[in-house]
């Protein structure tokens, strides 16, 4: 540190006089001593936007338990679980459950088949031109947004759309790709893609190259070197992609009723229908505290049988 | 024990001596980044043997050893394992064992799981997989380990169930990618013994590659010296530390000091002085020279007299002293030669501490001490 009788002209340079000067104006405002409340300080803001959701949650059970009044279309006064004997006796909403169930599966075995290699190529590949490709096509669509996604795939795939088009160049008749469960499917997988990466590339990443290398060097060909070596050690990525996606796809809104065109309604449409349509607060009630404990049990039988995977910090791989 | 152990099944090792399980012919690889990974290297080692590679890092010999391996091809000449060629078949089906730098375990299996990998993989016959899988558990003196996992073994351990993997399918050939680089000093040291009690048991030809002098020398039977791409030396451990064939080897082996000057008859010239010397080689007078002399052959003492047996005496002051626990080393720096400091290792433990920093001392060796080899910018 230069003496001042040495150099009265130095000066430390800006950034590190306005951190200096952050530093001392934070030690005015949340005193060393507070320091083993940081964390709790920093946490609140999100522990209140939980708080909000956990009362709203509190709210819609409420609702749930009151019928609609048909001739005030007011909810009724008294307690009852008549919407939940609706549903439970409706073969219309155990389609859309199981519909939203099937749905779901379907979408994240898709998704995770089309990921895995996909971020395998991209975590693996020596050329750096080629990573940066599948990153942004990767990542394009994410700026596009779910409904405007949905839009290309209504124009893309419709009865004069460029695939129909393609078709008929080789003699096929045009057929219908929209409004149909695959359809759905399709359109999930697609929007589901991203995510899935975004959550296996780090755990491919963490698999050294050297023991794909070793595993090979000890007689292994590759599809037991992806058998026995990457899948398992791939397997926390795995599980927390197939959380996120399966939880995604289940509480789908967009593409069930834009690519299902209203014949392949899930049960956030379901909901939504009863909510903003028939305007019965408390059938949809019902219906939105039966997503939330399908996808709470169906989360939690996945953790209890593979592990948190990439989600939980402290899990066993 | 389990009758049929490891060592009775295994090559015995003497019998087939004379054949020649590697031979790296004019190999060079070329990254297209300026300078040669390995440049025209070439040897043979004989079935058996435990050869180390040794430079340091960039040297090119993990490259070499990586080529051995299959993993690399070589951009020219050819590397062959018993007379065939190694590229000749993909990397699953070469009778090649492998311990990693990074061991690269499997750590969703347990020890026993990682051991019977490469049997499975194989096709032994699963009857018989347990019963080996204990053998090597044994070897490595790992029995009743099997069932930990692999983040539950020490690091040693983790290195055992490494070599016990890479030799459990009884390769031609094993491969040790600097294996012990990250252990202690401590334990370094133990498993140094260990490979070589392994090697010596199974007698399985082994290449091993590593940046530690030391080890080369202890676990070895040859010993290749590469530096920038080229071998410098190969030579059995012995003849490498007494005659260095290069200024470099005599450096990277022991702790030398070094002299540059002209070759004269007997010896160097530096500056005004005259050091008698060895040649090692024939070099005309005048050609560029550097002598080494390494730290355990120099003598240092109060005076003169005590070094009258020495061919070559120099002043000086001692300018520093490192207590190294085994021996004592001054560093010295002569009033004859002002640029060089000499670095003397004093092995007495009675006469430790002996000289202090600023003390005036006479530094001295036999002529036949003093290696000088001609004189390589690099």
């Amino acid at each position: 540190m230069p003496r001042d009788s040495e150099d009265r002209s130095f000066r430390y340079p800006l950034k590190w006089r306005i951190m200096d000067g952050l530093n001392a104006a934070l030690d005015l405002l949340w005193p060393r001593r507070l320091g083993r409340y940081t964390g709790w300080a920093l946490l609140t803001p999100a522990l209140l936007l939980v708080g909000i959701l956990v009362l709203g949650l509190f709210q819609i059970a409420e609702n749930s338990l009151h019928t609609l009044d048909t001739s005030t279309f007011l909810p009724g006064e008294e307690y009852t679980l008549a919407n939940y004997r609706i549903i439970a006796e409706s073969p219309t909403y155990w389609r859309i459950v199981w519909r939203s169930l099937l749905g779901a599966g379907l979408t994240v075995f898709f998704t995770l088949l089309l990921a895995l290699p996909y971020s395998y190529i991209m975590v693996r590949t020596n050329k750096a031109a080629l990573r940066k490709t599948l990153l942004i096509v990767l990542f394009l669509p994410f700026f596009i947004g779910q409904v405007v996604r949905a839009y290309g795939i209504l124009i893309v795939m419709g009865s004069s759309g460029a695939v129909n088009d393609a078709l008929g160049l080789v003699g096929i008749e045009p057929i219908r790709l929209l409004f149909n469960f695959p359809a759905v499917v399709f359109g999930l997988v697609q929007y589901m893609l991203p995510f899935a990466v975004l959550m296996l590339a780090p755990a491919l990443t963490a698999i050294p190259r050297e023991t794909e290398t070793a595993a090979s060097s000890l007689g292994a060909n590759w599809v037991k070197v992806f058998r026995h070596v990457i899948l398992p050690m791939a397997k926390p990525g795995l599980v927390g992609a197939a959380l996120v996606v399966g939880t995604l796809s289940l509480t789908d809104f967009a593409m069930p009723a834009m690519l299902g065109g209203g014949s392949q309604d899930f049960i956030a449409n379901a909901i939504y229908d009863q909510f903003f349509r028939t305007a019965d607060q408390g059938l949809g009630s019902a219906l939105a505290l039966l997503l939330v404990a399908l996808g709470s049990v169906i989360a939690g039988v996945v953790i209890a049988f593979f592990g948190a995977g990439t989600l939980g910090m402290r899990g066993r791989k | 024990m389990t009758n049929g152990s490891p060592s009775e099944r295994a090559i015995s090792p003497g019998k087939s001596g004379q054949s020649t399980a590697v031979r790296v012919r004019d190999v060079t690889m070329d990254f297209g980044n300026g300078a040669l990974a390995v440049s025209n290297a070439s040897f043979e080692l004989e079935t058996g043997k435990f050869l180390t590679i040794l430079g340091p890092s960039g040297s090119g010999k993990t490259t070499l050893l990586r080529m051995i391996a299959g993993f690399e091809t070589p951009t020219s000449g050819e590397i062959t394992v018993n007379g065939k060629p190694v590229d000749s078949a993909p990397p699953h089906r070469r009778s090649i064992g492998m311990v990693f730098q990074k061991l690269a375990l499997f750590p969703h299996m347990t020890a026993a799981e990682n051991i019977a990998f490469p049997l499975k993989m194989r096709r032994f016959n699963p009857k018989t997989i347990p019963r080996r899988v204990d053998e090597f558990l044994d070897l490595v003196k790992l029995g009743g380990y099997g069932n930990r996992r692999i983040n539950e073994l020490s690091g040693g351990q983790q290195q055992r169930v490494a070599i016990a993997r890479a030799l459990v399918f009884k390769p031609e050939l094993l491969l040790l990618d600097e294996p012990l680089a990250a252990l202690d000093v401590k334990l370094r040291e133990e498993m140094q013994l260990e490979f070589r009690r392994i090697q010596h048991e199974l007698g399985v030809t082994t290449i091993n590659v590593t940046h530690d002098q030391r080890e080369a020398l202890v676990v070895s039977d040859d010993i290749i010296v590469m530096d920038g791409g080229r071998i410098q030396q190969h030579a059995k451990p012995v003849d490498l530390y007494r005659a260095p064939d290069n200024a470099f080897v005599a450096g990277f082996l022991g702790v030398a000091s070094f002299i540059n000057g002209h070759a004269v008859p007997g010896g160097l010239t530096s500056g005004e002085n005259f050091l008698s010397g060895t040649h090692a080689g024939n070099f005309a007078d005048g050609t560029a020279v550097r002598g080494a002399v390494r730290a355990e052959q120099i003598r240092i003492a109060a005076e003169s007299g005590q070094l009258a047996a020495c061919d070559t005496r120099l002043t000086g002051t001692v300018r520093d002293t490192i207590f190294e626990g085994e021996r004592q080393l001054y560093v010295v720096a002569t009033d004859e030669l002002p640029g060089i400091t000499f670095r003397v290792y004093h092995h007495d433990p009675e006469s430790f501490g002996l000289f202090e920093i600023g003390t005036r001392v006479m530094i001295g060796w036999n002529a036949r001490d003093m290696k000088i080899f001609e004189f390589r910018a690099s």
